[in-house]
C-alpha cells in the first residue's frame, strides 16, 4: 500500500509520455497551395462569330468552338482583300494588300491569279527596355517561348490593343495554313520583316526551280536563291498542277529556323468551277469556308498542325538585342543534336488552351477531313480516342482506295502529311458512339508541357450533344480549372489537391514541419569500419617512433661514417 | 485544247508583269473615313490626322513646320548592331506646332511612324500614326497640344523599334530623354558581350572543390612527418649516445635479452602500480 502513489506517479508519467510521443512522431499535415488567379476557362467569347453566316456573299461555316475564327477574316481569305468592301476589311487586321485576288482567266467563277504576302514576326520577343516580351502569345497559361511565324501581312500595331502587350490575332503560331486551287497562278511574296535572312522553300508544292525571270524559286540558298534580306521582298511563282497537303518552310539555317516556327502547311484543293478557297486558315484548326471538292464528300474539314519546342533554343532572342550575338547563340553555340523538346504544340497551343481552339466538333453520321502533318524533330504517334479513322492519303498523294488501312494510330515522320477521314457511324469500329473523345501523340512526353502531365498536344473531338454554351467541352471527370492558372505551370500546384475530404495527396507542409528524432532500431550487429568517410586516425604515437629510431638510425650512421665511407668507396673504385 | 492553250498563254502573259517588282507609290489619293482615319487600296494609312483643330491650352498655331522622315534598313548602317532605323532619331518643335511629316519608306516591307500619348479628346487612342506598306511616300499633318513633353515615335512591327526604329520628338524643353534612341541613349537591359555568366565557376566546380576540403578535413594529415615526428628525432638523437655507451661491447643477441629485460621490469612496474591503486580503493570502500 506505501507504494501505491509511487507506481500512480509512475503510470501517469508514462501515458503523458505515450501522448506526447504521439504528437511529435506525427508526418506534415496537407496544406491547400492557394491557385493564384484562375483564367476564365473561355476567355474570348464572341458568340455571334460563332454561326453560321454569309458575309458579302461568302459562306462561312459553324463554329462551335470558344475561340472561332473571325469570320470577317474568313471573308478577306476567300475573296481577297481587294474584294471586300473596307467596312469588312475593317473588322480584320489585314493590309489591304494582304490578299490579292483577280483574273478569272478560264472563266470558272473564280478568281485565277492569287497574290498572298507573308511578314516574318517574331512572338515573345527580346525588349532592350523593360523586363518582359512583346507580343505575346501563351502556347499554355503563362508558357511564352521565343517564336518566329510567317504572318499574313497586317496592319496596324503588333499588338492586339493599346492596354496589353499580346499579339494581334494575326500574329500567332503555327504559321498559316496556305490554301489554293489547283492550276491557279500563285505568287507568294515573301516580305522579310524580320532582322535576319529568309527564303522560302514550298515542300512537296509543284514549282519550278527558277521563276519566269530566272531568278531561283526553290529556297535553297545553297543552290538556287539569293537569301530575302531584312527589308527586302521576294515572290515565288507556282502553279501546281497536283492537289494535295503539302507544306513550306523557311530554308536558311534550317535547322533551327524550322524550329523556331517558319514552318506552315500548303493545301492545293482540287479544281472545280466556282471555287473560291479560304487562301489562309490562321491559327489552322477548322476551316469555316472548306473547298467544293472537300463539301462533295465531306460536312468539315480540320488542319492539324503539330509542333514541338526546345525551351532553350526558344529563349535565345530573348536573352539578346544585338542580331550579331543571336546569330552566334543560335547558329554556333547551340547544338541541336542534344536538344530536347520541351513543349508539344497543336495549331500553336498546348492543353488546356487546345480546348478553347483545336477541338473537332461534330455529330452522329458526319464525315471529317483531317489533314495532319508534323514539323516536330520526331516521329508522333497520334491516336484518337473513340474513332478509328482511314488514312487516304500519305504527303499528299492519294493511297490506293482498296489497300487504304483504318487504324487508331496514325504514325507521322517529320515533315509528313496524313489526310485522314473520321466517319462518326456509331457501329462500333468508325465511331463507338457520342461523347467527348480526346485525340493525341501517344509518345507519352507529347502529352506534357515541359514534361509536366497534363499538357502537349492533347485536344479532343467532342460531339455537340456534350458541348455547352461558350462552347466548351461539359465534361463529367475532374476540373480542369487548375490547368488554366500560371501556378500550375509554374510547377507549384501538388499533382493531386483536394481530391477527398482531407486531400489525403495534398501538399505535405514542410515549411512548418520539424522532424521528430528517428526512432532507434534494436541495435543491429554493426560491422565497424563500414562507413565510407576516411576517420582521422591518431598518428601521434606512429610518428613519435618513426622520429625515434630515425634519429637513432642517424646518430648510428653519424658514428660509423668511416665504415660507411669504406664500403662505399670498395663499391666505387675497388681501392 | 485550244480553249486549254489559250488559258496557258494568257497565265503566262500575266505572270510576267513586273508586278512582282515593287514600286514607289506616291500616296496621294486617300479615302477619308472619318476622326482623322485616312486609308487607301493600295497600303497607306493614316490615324490621327489633324489639320485645323487647335488643342485645348493653344491660343493659335505656333508655328506650321513640315518634315521628310525616312525609314528603312539602310539607316542602321551606322549604328552597329541595329537592324532598322528612321534617318533622323531627334526631333525638337515649339508647343502648339503644326507639323506635316512626309513619311518616306524605302524597304520593300512595312513601317510605320507612330506616336503615343496625344491628347484622347483630339486624337483617337491618343495617337498619330503613318504606314506604308511598301516602297512609297505619304503625308500627314497634326497639332501638338501645349506643355514640355517628349514623345515616342517609333516602328510598332514586331521587333522593328526593338531592333532600332525608334525616335524622339520633344515639344518645347521635352520631359527628359526616352531609353534606347539609337545614338542618343543606351538600353536599359545591356546584352552581355562577354559571356561573363558563362566564365563565371560553374557550380558544380565549387561543390567538386568544397568537397575535396572536406574529405581532407575529415581524413587528417596522413603524412609522416609532423611536430612528433621532430620530439621522436629530438629524443632519438639525445638518447643515441647514451644507449651506444650502455649497448658497447653487447653482442646483437645480448642487446635483445637486454631490451626484453628492461620491458618486463617496465611491466611489472606497470602491474605492481595498478594493484596498488585497486587494493588502496577497495580498502577505502570497505572502510566507509
Amino acid at each position: 500500500m506505501q507504494k501505491k502513489p509511487l507506481r500512480m506517479l509512475l503510470s501517469s508519467t508514462i501515458i503523458f509520455l505515450s501522448l506526447s510521443t504521439q504528437a511529435v512522431a506525427a508526418l506534415p499535415k496537407s496544406v491547400e497551395v492557394d491557385r493564384g488567379e484562375v483564367e476564365a476557362v473561355c476567355n474570348e467569347n464572341n458568340p455571334d462569330w460563332r454561326v453560321a453566316q454569309t458575309i458579302e456573299g461568302v459562306d462561312i461555316q459553324e463554329s462551335l468552338r470558344c475561340s472561332p475564327d473571325n469570320p470577317y477574316s474568313v471573308a478577306a481569305e476567300v475573296k481577297g482583300t481587294n474584294n471586300l468592301s473596307m467596312e469588312a476589311l475593317m473588322n480584320t487586321h489585314y493590309a489591304m494588300d494582304g490578299i490579292i485576288k483577280k483574273n478569272d482567266m478560264d472563266g470558272d467563277g473564280d478568281p485565277d491569279l492569287i497574290i498572298i504576302k507573308l511578314e516574318v514576326a517574331e512572338l515573345n520577343g527580346h525588349s532592350p527596355d523593360f523586363n518582359g516580351f512583346v507580343p505575346t502569345f501563351d502556347i499554355a497559361p503563362g508558357i511564352q517561348p521565343a517564336m518566329w511565324v510567317f504572318a499574313p501581312k497586317s496592319r496596324g500595331m503588333a499588338t492586339n490593343s493599346f492596354v496589353g502587350v499580346d499579339a494581334n490575332p494575326l500574329l500567332r503560331a503555327p504559321s498559316p495554313v496556305i490554301r489554293v486551287e489547283q492550276g491557279d497562278t500563285i505568287w507568294i511574296q515573301l516580305e522579310n520583316t524580320h532582322y535576319f535572312p529568309h527564303t522560302i522553300h514550298l515542300h512537296g508544292v509543284d514549282h519550278p526551280w527558277v521563276d519566269s525571270s530566272g531568278e531561283g524559286n526553290d529556297g535553297v540558298p545553297q543552290t538556287s536563291d539569293k537569301f530575302v534580306l531584312p527589308g527586302q521582298s521576294k515572290t515565288y511563282e507556282i502553279r501546281p498542277r497536283v492537289a494535295g497537303t503539302f507544306a513550306y518552310h523557311c530554308h536558311v539555317q534550317t535547322h533551327v529556323h524550322l524550329a523556331m516556327g517558319l514552318v506552315g502547311m500548303f493545301v492545293v484543293e482540287e479544281n472545280r468551277p466556282n471555287n473560291w478557297v479560304q487562301t489562309f486558315n490562321v491559327g489552322a484548326g477548322q476551316v469555316r469556308h472548306p473547298s467544293k471538292a472537300i463539301l462533295e464528300e465531306f460536312d468539315s474539314e480540320y488542319d492539324l498542325h503539330y509542333h514541338a519546342m526546345d525551351k532553350e533554343l526558344h529563349s535565345i532572342v530573348q536573352k539578346y538585342n544585338d542580331p550579331r550575338l543571336i546569330a552566334k547563340k543560335m547558329n554556333r553555340e547551340y547544338d541541336m543534336t542534344e536538344a530536347t523538346e520541351d513543349y508539344h504544340t497543336l495549331n500553336g497551343r498546348s492543353f488546356p488552351y487546345t480546348l478553347r481552339e483545336s477541338m473537332i466538333v461534330t455529330e452522329p453520321d458526319e464525315n471529317i477531313k483531317i489533314r495532319m502533318f508534323n514539323s516536330t524533330g520526331e516521329t508522333l504517334a497520334m491516336h484518337t480516342h473513340g474513332h478509328k479513322g482511314t488514312i487516304t492519303h500519305y504527303d499528299g498523294v492519294l493511297h490506293n482506295p482498296s489497300a487504304q488501312i483504318t487504324r487508331d494510330i496514325y504514325d507521322l515522320a517529320p515533315a509528313q502529311r496524313n489526310d485522314l477521314k473520321i466517319n462518326t457511324k456509331d457501329d462500333g469500329f468508325h465511331s463507338y458512339g457520342e461523347g467527348i473523345w480526346i485525340f493525341h501523340d501517344h509518345r507519352e512526353k507529347g502529352i506534357t508541357t515541359d514534361g509536366m502531365n497534363p499538357g502537349g498536344n492533347v485536344s479532343a473531338l467532342v460531339y455537340k450533344k456534350y458541348l455547352d454554351e461558350i462552347g466548351m467541352p461539359k465534361g463529367i471527370g475532374e476540373s480542369p480549372m487548375q490547368l488554366f492558372t500560371k501556378k500550375f505551370q509554374q510547377r507549384k500546384l501538388p499533382v493531386w489537391q483536394n481530391i477527398d475530404e482531407w486531400n489525403s495527396l495534398g501538399e505535405p507542409d514542410s515549411l512548418n514541419y520539424v522532424a521528430p528524432e528517428a526512432s532507434k532500431p534494436a541495435p543491429a550487429d554493426v560491422t565497424p569500419g563500414s562507413a565510407t568517410v576516411k576517420v582521422e586516425e591518431d598518428n601521434s604515437m606512429r610518428n613519435l617512433f618513426f622520429g625515434l629510431f630515425f634519429g637513432l638510425f642517424v646518430y648510428l650512421a653519424f658514428v660509423k661514417r668511416e665504415k660507411w665511407i669504406a664500403v662505399i668507396s670498395s663499391f666505387k673504385g675497388g681501392k | 485544247m485550244l480553249k486549254k492553250l489559250s488559258i496557258v498563254a494568257m497565265s503566262l502573259a500575266f505572270s510576267v508583269p513586273a508586278l512582282a517588282e515593287k514600286e514607289f507609290e506616291n500616296h496621294t489619293n486617300m479615302m477619308d473615313h472619318g476622326d482623322g482615319h485616312l486609308m487607301d487600296m493600295t497600303g497607306g494609312m493614316i490615324m490621327g490626322q489633324n489639320t485645323d483643330v487647335l488643342p485645348g491650352g493653344c491660343d493659335k498655331i505656333a508655328a506650321t513646320k513640315e518634315i521628310t522622315v525616312h525609314a528603312g534598313h539602310k539607316y542602321a548602317k551606322k549604328f552597329p548592331g541595329r537592324m532598322y532605323s528612321f534617318d533622323v532619331q531627334e526631333y525638337q518643335f515649339e508647343p502648339c506646332t503644326k507639323l506635316t511629316i512626309n513619311f518616306v519608306n524605302d524597304d520593300s516591307v512595312r513601317h510605320q511612324w507612330m506616336m503615343h500619348g496625344l491628347p484622347k479628346y483630339l486624337y483617337p487612342k491618343g495617337m498619330f500614326h503613318m504606314e506604308l506598306t511598301g516602297p512609297g511616300k505619304i503625308s500627314g499633318t497634326l497639332i501638338f497640344p501645349p506643355g514640355d513633353k517628349t514623345y515616342l515615335v517609333h516602328c510598332d512591327i514586331a521587333q522593328h523599334m526593338e531592333k532600332g526604329m525608334k525616335g524622339q520628338l520633344k515639344i518645347g524643353k521635352g520631359s527628359g530623354d526616352l531609353p534606347s534612341i539609337p545614338g542618343v541613349t543606351s538600353y536599359v537591359i545591356q546584352d552581355d558581350y562577354w559571356d561573363k555568366s558563362e566564365e563565371a565557376q560553374g557550380l558544380s566546380d565549387v561543390i567538386v572543390e568544397e568537397v575535396a576540403d572536406l574529405t581532407e578535413a575529415v581524413a587528417g594529415n596522413d603524412s609522416f612527418f609532423s611536430g612528433l615526428t621532430i620530439i621522436g628525432l629530438a629524443i632519438g638523437l639525445i638518447i643515441a649516445p647514451l644507449l651506444a655507451r650502455k649497448f658497447k661491447d653487447m653482442s646483437v643477441g645480448e642487446i635483445i635479452s637486454y631490451i626484453f629485460e628492461l620491458a618486463q621490469s617496465g611491466i611489472s612496474l606497470v602491474v605492481k602500480l595498478i594493484s596498488w591503486l585497486v587494493s588502496s580503493v577497495m580498502g577505502l570502500i570497505s572502510k566507509k
